[in-house]
């Protein structure tokens, strides 16, 4: 279930954004964005590939300037007081940022130097970190010769030397084989309830959004279209979603038949879908129609109602990755 | 028939085609190697024309050199043992026009060594393709891109003042002798190319001819120099070319100086194109 | 601090891959010895300067090759960038120079690595020092300057255009600016447009400040000229370094 809303931890807000926007060109990725996460949130960003979400995070993180509209981390200002914003928190970027010629170790120390931490407290808070990620038998070896989980897990050790309050994820858990996935989740739950982390992440899985955030906020074409936590924004869709497999010559009988039981949803070639009002009882009601209009059915399911509906029916598609 | 990409994928039908319709009525033998061949020097050409970055380079690089020696060397043209030259320009065409072709000798290996790293190579070898035009239209291309530079660099040459003692066919003789020698290093390339497969290796074969040419007698005559660099020197094939060439332009027509300055690059060639074509008989036989 | 970790971090780089380093050593190594191989004859040319080529040439070549390896520090930073470790380092706290410095700081180190293989292979060919020691210190004073000018430079041009292939340009600006300079004879040898740009040239200045101690001895009036290009040309890289740093983010 998702993390804490922050309510508990006290109101004040860390990460602000209003009216952020970023051109490149003619190009808008991100499109007035308005933000608020308090203190001790896990707040995810969830949207499709291209939505803006990185170059969000990016725009927060003081690594792209917006082009409009402003961003305060912890109080500070993200274009005034960049240096004073790096101070607080900690960054994993979609790709791993680390230098391949370096052992994990010497990428451990250097991020400590950088931040300032005595060479002494660098090498116990290096080793626990490693530890913490599975890392500590690689840790000697050039990371070029990590797999692709293992550079993910480094870079988000690194981005904990320091101990920020503030931890963005920029789509953490891509690539990741689904064991690595789940214990990054751990991970990132026991940062929050036990050292109080604010959680900001990017993500384009539904589950990841569903299970680690307190609030989510759907962002596509740079724009934020929902906002709000899981458990509300499903219970905004209503009806959960009715899909129905026919054989291509039966597709537009079914839909006639279907839409008079609910609103039409996205749904992928050779299947009907609709929001089924009334709920699962009405099931028996829809396959008797079906039936008196002689079209065969391969295949039907019913699904509580998802994130994806969500998605689908703020912008009429559904959520890459999702599963259907 | 040409050797095109689109028609390649369609003639390799199948392994065991008996009757591959792209035989039927098309020409064979020799006639089809010759089209083969232009088929992969035209592409050769064009490949090398669009990276027009590449071509720069080999034209600028050498001019620059030889506008700041002849400019920082006006004294020691004087000294005894110098040929008797007006400018260090008169001194330094041959070794300008090596440099300049030079920088694009390695495109026929590297060239290679791309189309096997990205499999290009496997398709071409899937095709009714011969195996002699597959090394050969690369290097023709490179010698037409080497020609057309050296047609060049004599002309700005000639613009600033020099004058070829041996007339118009000497010129022509400067230019053939380029010519081989790029043949002879493209050959080199490519059997790297194709004993390593890798581009990388080819074009660490770039700073060794760079440098050779310095250890020549191409920007200072060997009897001013002294000692192992001498020898080194004086060994050098390059010089053995640059020598006879510089003669053509500096005194004037000579059979022997001619003979000289074909043969060694002739020879050379020779011998690094047959490596390459047995390299290549080996490499396919293998697989 | 920061710029030392930085510079720490480049140079331990080096030792976890020498292969790395080979072409800046080599380079210069081949110049000196083709050179003095080929020009060996200068040395019977009038007013040349020294009686020995190898105390004309071998300050060129070093400086050369400090040239190449300026260039090469901020190579790294362009690998940096391409493969992403960049953003971990920008996401440093506080100001960023540090960074900048730490990469300077780390190509003046490198050069002298060149540099002493360069003076190593002309000792055995008959290098001599009139001037004393002091020779070697202005070469490595020099060679320092030359290998942070061109990295600051090389790092400006990476910030502005994020590519390694945009370093090609800085080093064709490395060569040419050695080039048209007194590397291999004296500046009263040349004559027309070269002799202009020779006398313009902050190189020249740098190159006699460099080399005094390998002619005859260290005066004052062949010393502040090079020192000035040599700050000069830094502090005009570094503005220009600092301020594509700054506008990185944007």
């Amino acid at each position: 279930m998702g993390g804490n809303t922050g309510a508990r931890f006290g109101g004040d807000v860390v990460i602000e954004a209003s009216g952020l926007e970023r051109t490149f060109g003619e190009v808008v990725a991100v499109d007035g964005i308005d933000l608020a996460v308090t203190r001790g949130e896990v707040f995810g960003f969830l949207g499709p590939n291209g939505a803006g979400k990185s170059t969000t995070v990016r725009m927060l993180t003081t690594l792209l300037r917006p082009t409009g509209g402003t961003a305060r981390i912890g109080g500070h200002d993200v274009e005034k007081s960049a240096a004073d914003v790096r101070r607080i928190i900690g960054v994993a970027l979609q790709d791993a940022s680390i230098d391949p010629l370096m052992t994990g170790n010497e990428l451990m120390r250097l991020q400590a130097v950088l931040h300032g931490i005595s060479r002494s407290e660098s090498r116990s808070r290096g080793a626990e970190l490693l530890a913490r990620v599975g890392l500590t038998g690689a840790a000697g070896r050039r990371v070029a010769t990590y797999s692709g989980g293992m550079r993910r897990r480094l870079d988000l050790a690194l981005s904990l030397v320091h101990e920020p309050s503030i931890l963005f994820l920029d789509e953490p858990s891509a690539g990741l084989d689904p064991t690595s996935r789940l214990a990054l989740w751990e991970e990132v739950r026991r940062l929050n309830s036990e050292l109080g982390t604010t959680v900001f992440l990017t993500t384009q899985y539904l589950e990841e959004a569903d299970e680690l955030a307190g609030r989510i906020a759907i962002i596509d074409r740079g724009r934020l279209v929902r906002e709000g936590s899981p458990e509300d924004l499903k219970s905004t869709v209503g009806s959960p979603t009715l899909r129905v497999d026919v054989d291509p010559v039966f597709l537009e009988s079914a839909r006639r038949v279907l839409v008079g039981f609910g609103p039409e949803r996205p749904a992928r070639e050779g299947r009907c879908a609709i929001g089924l009002d009334g709920g699962a009882a009405r099931v028996a009601e829809v396959v008797r129609a079906l039936d008196d209009a002689g079209v065969t059915v391969s295949h039907l399911e019913l699904d509580a109602p998802s994130l994806d509906d969500v998605f689908a029916e703020a912008t009429g598609r559904r959520l890459e990755g999702a599963e259907q | 028939m040409t050797c095109s990409p689109k028609r390649l994928a369609v003639a390799s039908r199948g392994p065991n085609s008996e009757h591959p319709t792209v035989n039927a009525g098309a020409a064979t033998g020799l006639r089809l190697a010759g089209v083969q061949t232009l088929a992969l020097t035209r592409r050769s050409v064009i490949t090398e024309w669009r990276q027009l970055g590449n071509v720069i380079p080999g034209i600028v690089f050498p001019l620059l050199l030889a506008a700041v020696y002849t400019h920082q060397f006006t004294r020691a043209i004087l000294l005894p043992g110098f040929p008797v030259v007006d400018s260090f320009l008169d001194f330094v065409l041959p070794a300008s026009l090596v440099q300049s072709v030079s920088f694009g000798a390695t495109e026929a290996g590297t060239e290679l060594a791309r189309d096997i790293e990205n499999g290009f190579f496997d398709r071409l070898r899937a095709s009714p393709c011969t195996r002699l035009p597959l090394l050969l239209g690369r290097l023709c291309g490179a010698v037409v891109v080497a020609a057309a530079k050296g047609i060049l660099i004599i002309a700005i040459f000639l613009m600033f003042g020099t004058e070829i003692a041996g007339g118009p066919a000497a010129a022509v003789v400067l230019v053939a002798a380029a010519v081989l020698l790029v043949i002879a290093i493209g050959g080199l390339g490519q059997v790297l190319a194709i004993l390593t497969g890798s581009q990388e290796a080819v074009n660490a074969t770039f700073p060794l001819v760079f440098t050779s040419i310095f250890m020549s007698s191409a920007f200072f005559p060997t009897n001013l120099m002294s000692g192992w660099f001498r020898e080194v020197a004086e060994a050098n094939p390059v010089t053995w070319i640059i020598d006879p060439v510089r003669r053509l332009i500096l005194e004037g027509w000579s059979w022997s100086d001619v003979g000289q300055a074909l043969a060694v690059p002739l020879v050379i060639s020779a011998v690094t194109v047959t490596m390459a074509v047995v390299a290549l008989n080996r490499k396919l036989s293998s697989s | 601090m920061v710029a030392s970790a930085i510079c720490g971090r480049g140079m331990r780089r080096i030792m976890a891959r020498p292969i790395l380093i080979m072409p800046v050593l080599l380079m210069p190594l081949i110049f000196v010895l083709s050179f003095t191989g080929a020009f060996v004859s200068l040395t019977r040319v009038e007013g040349y300067g020294t009686d020995n080529v190898f105390n004309w040439m071998a300050v060129y070549a070093a400086m050369q090759g400090a040239v190449f390896a300026g260039v090469g520090g901020a190579s790294t930073t362009a690998e940096d960038i391409e493969n992403g470790f960049f953003d971990r380092l920008l996401l440093t706290p506080g100001s960023r120079v540090p960074i900048l410095v730490g990469t300077m700081a780390y190509s003046a180190l490198r050069s002298t690595i060149p540099t002493t293989g360069v003076l190593l292979v002309s000792a055995l060919g008959g290098l001599r020092l009139p001037g004393g020691p002091l020779a070697l210190v202005t070469v490595y004073v020099a060679t320092a300057g030359m290998a942070s000018a061109f990295c600051l430079l090389g790092l400006a041009v990476v910030y502005r255009f994020r590519t390694m292939r945009s370093m090609i340009l800085i080093q064709v600006c490395g060569f040419s600016s050695m080039f048209l300079s007194t590397g291999q004879v004296p500046i009263h040898f040349m004559n027309g447009w070269l002799h202009a740009v020779a006398r313009v040239n902050p190189v020249t200045n740098v190159l006699r400040f460099a080399r005094q101690g390998f002619l005859g001895d260290l005066t004052w009036t062949m010393t502040w000229p090079g020192l000035v290009a040599l700050g000069a040309m830094v502090a005009v890289a570094g503005a220009l370094a600092v301020h594509q740093l700054r506008r990185l983010a944007a």
